[in-house]
C-alpha cells in the first residue's frame, strides 16, 4: 500500500482517538445526546480540542526551550561562562526537557490508544500486519505531530538566533530526532510494561499494589525531570560550562551519556576552530552510536506501537483467586478508593494527583537557598502548592464520567460526592506539605513557617474545592461528568478555577495586610479568615443537597 | 390501591427536536415480569434509562413504588439495574467494582459477601475475580453488571437486552433468577428482542414504536388484539409494528442477489 494511502487511513483512525480521548467515549451514553447536529458538534470540538491540546504543548516546550537557553544567551555576553562552553549544557537541557515531556505527553496518550482498541477495527479489513502497524505508528506520532514539528523548529530558531552554523544546525536536527524516537520508544516500553503489568494484570497481593504505587511514580517521573531541568537550566548550563572549561576523564564519560554526547557535538560543530580532537572523536563516535540505536527504535516502536493499540494484545498475568469477599465502606469512602484505584492505572489521572507533590519537591529545593522563610516566602510557596492542587477537582468529577451511564443510576447523593472528592484533593495538598517537611529534613532547612500556614491553608483549599465542585456539579449533575463534558469547555474549565485561586488567595491578603498593621496577629487572623470560608461552603454544601 | 411498583404517565423524552418517547404511560405491578419490545430505536431503551434516573424526561411523571423519580437517592435505591451497553469502571476489578457498588448502596458487609458468594458461583465469576472488566469478556462484564444489579437484592429489576452475551448456562440462570424474583414479590421490567424469551419469561408485554405504546397486555391479549389466535409473539410483533408489509419483498430482492 502507498504511503499516501496509509496516511488517508491513519487520518481517519486518528480523528477517532482523539474524538474518544477528549470526550471519553467510555463514558457510554452518558454524552450529550441532543441530536444529530450536536454530535458533529462534538466530533468538530473534539479535533477543535486536540489541536488546541497539541498547540498548548508547543507552546510550553517553547517557553521551556527559552527557560533552558536563556543562560546560554546570556552567556554570550561575557564571562565567567562564554557561549562555547555553555553551548553543551543548553543543547543538553533541552534534549532532556524534550525527552520528558514527549514522553510525558506519550504515557498520556496511550491510555486511549488502548481504550480505542483501534486495532480490532483494522484487523478484520483486508490490510496486511505490517501496514496495519504502520497505520498505527502514523495515529501514533499524529497524536504530537505539531510538538515533534515545533521541537525542532524551537531548536534551530534558538540554536541560528545563538551564532549558530549550518553544519551545526544539521547535527542539532539529527540530535533532536534521535532524541524524539528514544522518548516514542520509552513511551513505548513504559506503556507496555504497564498495561500487562498493571492495568490488565489481575491479583491483589502485595507485590501487585507494589507495582501499581512505583508505576503511579514512574507517570510523574517525566514531569518532575522536565519541572527540575527547566528550574535548575542555569546551574546545568554552569556545571557543563565548567566542565568544558577543564576536560577530565569525567567530562570524557558525560560525552558518552546521551544527551550530553549530542551536547557537545553540536557545540563542537559550531565552534569548529577550537576543537579538541579527542573529544571531538568520542563525541563522534557516542552521537553515531546513538543515531543507529535510534534507528533501530524507530524499527521496533512501529513493530510494537500495534501491541498497544490493542487490549487483547497485551496478555495481563494473573494471580490466583483465593476468596470472593468485598470489604463496603461509607460511600464516601468508597469514592475515595474508588478514585485513586482509577488513578493508579490511568496515566493521565495519576499524573495530576501527583502533580502538587512534584511541584513542592521543586519549590522546596528552589527556596532551600533563603537563609530565613519568611511570611512572603511562606505564601508564595503555598500559593503555588494550592494553585496545583486546585486543578484536580474538574478532574476528580471527570473521573465520575467515566462508565457513567452506569453509575449514574446507583443512589449517591451530591454532598457526598461533594465531601470525598474535597477530602481527596485536600488530603493530596497535606501530603504535599508532609512532602515539604520531608524534603526540609534532607536539607537541614526550617521550613516549620510553610508548614504551619499550610496546615491552616487546608482549610481555605477545602473551601476553594467545594467552591469549584459545587458549581460544577450545578451545571453538570443531570447532564453526566464526561471529561468532554469539563474539558471541551475550556471557558467552564478557567472559569471554575478563577473563584477556587481567589477563595484560596484571601486568607493569603489577610495574613499580608494583618501584617503590615499588626504583625503579631497575623496568624490568628489566617487561621480564622480560612475557618471561616471553610465553614461557609460546608454549610453551602449541606444546604444545596 | 395496591401500589405499583412502577408507574409511567405521559412521559415524553426527546434528544433536541426529535422525540424519541412520545406520551409513554404504562404500569408495572409486583409479581409481573413486564417486557419491553419493539424495532430498534424505539424508545426502549430511552424508557429504561429515566426509570434508572440515567436521562431526565421532557415531561411527564415517574414514580417507583410511589417514590417519584426526581427524590433520586430513594428511588434508585429501590432498583437493581443491568444496561443494555455495558461500560462499567473498565480499569477496577470486579472485586473493586462490587466494594464501589455496595459502598455507594450502604450495604452490610456479612450479608453482601454471602449473596456475593452465591452469585458469583453461579455466574463462575471467581476465576476473575481480581482481573480488571477492561479484560473481561462481554459475557463476563455483563455477568459482573447482573451480579451488581443483585446485590443489593432489590424490589425492581431493571434489565436491559441482559442476555446477550451470555453464554447458555448463565443466560438459564438469569432466567430462573428473573422468575424466582417475580414470584417471591418483586416486579421486573424486561426489555429484549428475542421474541421466544419474552413469550416463555413476561407475564405482561408493552411493544413499542416509534415512541408509543402500540400493543399492551398478555400475549393472549395481544393475539386477540390482531385477530390471530395461532400468532407468535414475533408475528404480533411485526403486525403491530407494521414492519410485516413488504417485509417478504426485501427477503425475497436479498435472495436473489
Amino acid at each position: 500500500m502507498k504511503f499516501s494511502e496509509l496516511w488517508h487511513l491513519s487520518t481517519k483512525v486518528y480523528k477517532e482517538i482523539s474524538f474518544q480521548s477528549i470526550f471519553s467515549l467510555r463514558a457510554g451514553s452518558g454524552l450529550p445526546q441532543d441530536g444529530r447536529r450536536d454530535v458533529k458538534k462534538l466530533v468538530s470540538s473534539a479535533r477543535f480540542n486536540t489541536l488546541i491540546s497539541k498547540l498548548i504543548t508547543t507552546f510550553f516546550m517553547s517557553v521551556f526551550a527559552f527557560i533552558v537557553f536563556l543562560p546560554v544567551i546570556i552567556s554570550g555576553v561575557g564571562p565567567p561562562v562564554t557561549l562555547e562552553e555553555a553551548l553543551p549544557g543548553g543543547v543538553s537541557a533541552f534534549l532532556t526537557v524534550i525527552l520528558f515531556l514527549i514522553v510525558f505527553m506519550g504515557l498520556q496518550v496511550s491510555t486511549s490508544f488502548v481504550s480505542s482498541k483501534i486495532v480490532d477495527v483494522l484487523s478484520p479489513l483486508p490490510l496486511s500486519k505490517s501496514e496495519i502497524s504502520q497505520i498505527v505508528f502514523l495515529c501514533f506520532v499524529r497524536i504530537f505531530d505539531i510538538p515533534l514539528i515545533a521541537a525542532g523548529l524551537v531548536f534551530l530558531v534558538i540554536y541560528f538566533y545563538i551564532g549558530g552554523s549550518v553544519f551545526g544546525g544539521l547535527i542539532a536536527l539529527v540530535a533532536i530526532a534521535v532524541t524524539e524516537i528514544f522518548a516514542l520508544a520509552f513511551t513505548v516500553v513504559s506503556a507496555r510494561f504497564f498495561y500487562s503489568k498493571v492495568a490488565r494484570a489481575s491479583g491483589k497481593s502485595i507485590w501487585h499494589t507494589f507495582t501499581r504505587l512505583i508505576f503511579m511514580l514512574v507517570w510523574i517521573i517525566p514531569t518532575f525531570g522536565a519541572y527540575f531541568v527547566v528550574n535548575f537550566a542555569s546551574q546545568i548550563v554552569d556545571f557543563f560550562g565548567y566542565l568544558t572549561k577543564g576536560f577530565s576523564s569525567v567530562s570524557h564519560l558525560l560525552i558518552l551519556i546521551f544527551p550530553f554526547s549530542y551536547g557537545f557535538l553540536v557545540s563542537y560543530a559550531t565552534f569548529l576552530p577550537s576543537v579538541d580532537y579527542l573529544t571531538t572523536s568520542l563525541s563522534i563516535v557516542a552521537g553515531v552510536a546513538y543515531f543507529a540505536f535510534a534507528f533501530y527504535c524507530l524499527r521496533w516502536v512501529i513493530g510494537t506501537v500495534r501491541e498497544i493499540g490493542t487490549g487483547t494484545l497485551i496478555k495481563g498475568s494473573r494471580e490466583e483467586v483465593k476468596d470472593t469477599m468485598v470489604n463496603p465502606q461509607t460511600p464516601w469512602l468508597g469514592i475515595v478508593r474508588k478514585d485513586l484505584r482509577v488513578a493508579s492505572r490511568a496515566p493521565s489521572y495519576a499524573s495530576l494527583f501527583l502533580l502538587p507533590v512534584a511541584q513542592t519537591i521543586v519549590l522546596a529545593i528552589t527556596f532551600s537557598s533563603f537563609q530565613q522563610i519568611g511570611l512572603a516566602t511562606a505564601l508564595g510557596v503555598l500559593t503555588g502548592i494550592s494553585m496545583i492542587t486546585l486543578l484536580l477537582p474538574p478532574t476528580l468529577l471527570s473521573i465520575e464520567g467515566l462508565a457513567s451511564s452506569y453509575t449514574r443510576h446507583l443512589p449517591l447523593k451530591k454532598e457526598t460526592l461533594v465531601t470525598a472528592k474535597t477530602i481527596l484533593a485536600t488530603v493530596t495538598y497535606i501530603v504535599s506539605l508532609l512532602i515539604l517537611s520531608a524534603v526540609s529534613l534532607a536539607l537541614g532547612k526550617d521550613f516549620s513557617p510553610i508548614l504551619i500556614f499550610g496546615l491552616i491553608h487546608a482549610f481555605s483549599v477545602a473551601a476553594a474545592v467545594m467552591l469549584e465542585l459545587s458549581v460544577l456539579l450545578r451545571k453538570f449533575w443531570k447532564e453526566g461528568f464526561a471529561v468532554g463534558n469539563i474539558y471541551s469547555r475550556i471557558t467552564t474549565y478557567v472559569l471554575i478555577l478563577i473563584p477556587g485561586y481567589v477563595i484560596a488567595a484571601i486568607p493569603m491578603i489577610c495574613a499580608l495586610v494583618t501584617f503590615f498593621l499588626a504583625a503579631s496577629m497575623v496568624l490568628p487572623v489566617f487561621l480564622i479568615a480560612a475557618l471561616i470560608e471553610f465553614l461557609i461552603m460546608t454549610a453551602v454544601v449541606w444546604i444545596q443537597k | 390501591m395496591e401500589t405499583a411498583a412502577v408507574r409511567v404517565e405521559n412521559l415524553v423524552v426527546s434528544y433536541g427536536s426529535f422525540v424519541a418517547v412520545e406520551n409513554l404511560s404504562f404500569n408495572v405491578r409486583n409479581g409481573e415480569i413486564y417486557g419491553l419490545l419493539g424495532p430498534n430505536g424505539a424508545g426502549k431503551t430511552t424508557t429504561i434509562k429515566v426509570l434508572v434516573g440515567v436521562l431526565q424526561p421532557r415531561s411527564g411523571s415517574v414514580a417507583i413504588y410511589d417514590t417519584p423519580i426526581s427524590d433520586e437517592v430513594a428511588s434508585k435505591s429501590q432498583i437493581g439495574y443491568v444496561p443494555e451497553e455495558v461500560v462499567l469502571l473498565d480499569s477496577l476489578t470486579p472485586r473493586e467494582f462490587f466494594e464501589f457498588v455496595t459502598s455507594i448502596r450502604r450495604l452490610e458487609k456479612e450479608s453482601t459477601n454471602s449473596r456475593l458468594e452465591r452469585f458469583v458461583t453461579a455466574f463462575e465469576l471467581k476465576q476473575y475475580f481480581d482481573t480488571p472488566i477492561a479484560a473481561l469478556s462481554m459475557g463476563n462484564k455483563q455477568k459482573v453488571a447482573i451480579v451488581a444489579a443483585l446485590l443489593h437484592d432489590p424490589k425492581l429489576l431493571i434489565l436491559d437486552e441482559p442476555l446477550i452475551g451470555l453464554d447458555a448456562r448463565s443466560s438459564k440462570i438469569l432466567k430462573e433468577l428473573i422468575t424466582f424474583h417475580a414470584k417471591k414479590g418483586g416486579a421486573v421490567i424486561f426489555s429484549t428482542h428475542i421474541m421466544e424469551v419474552a413469550e416463555k419469561l413476561c407475564t405482561k408485554v408493552a411493544i413499542i414504536n416509534k415512541g408509543k405504546i402500540v400493543g399492551e397486555g398478555t400475549v393472549d391479549d395481544l393475539r386477540s388484539v390482531v385477530r390471530s389466535a395461532g400468532s407468535s409473539l414475533e408475528d404480533i410483533f411485526l403486525k403491530v409494528t407494521e414492519q410485516e408489509a413488504g417485509m417478504q419483498d426485501v427477503i425475497k430482492a436479498l435472495e436473489e442477489e
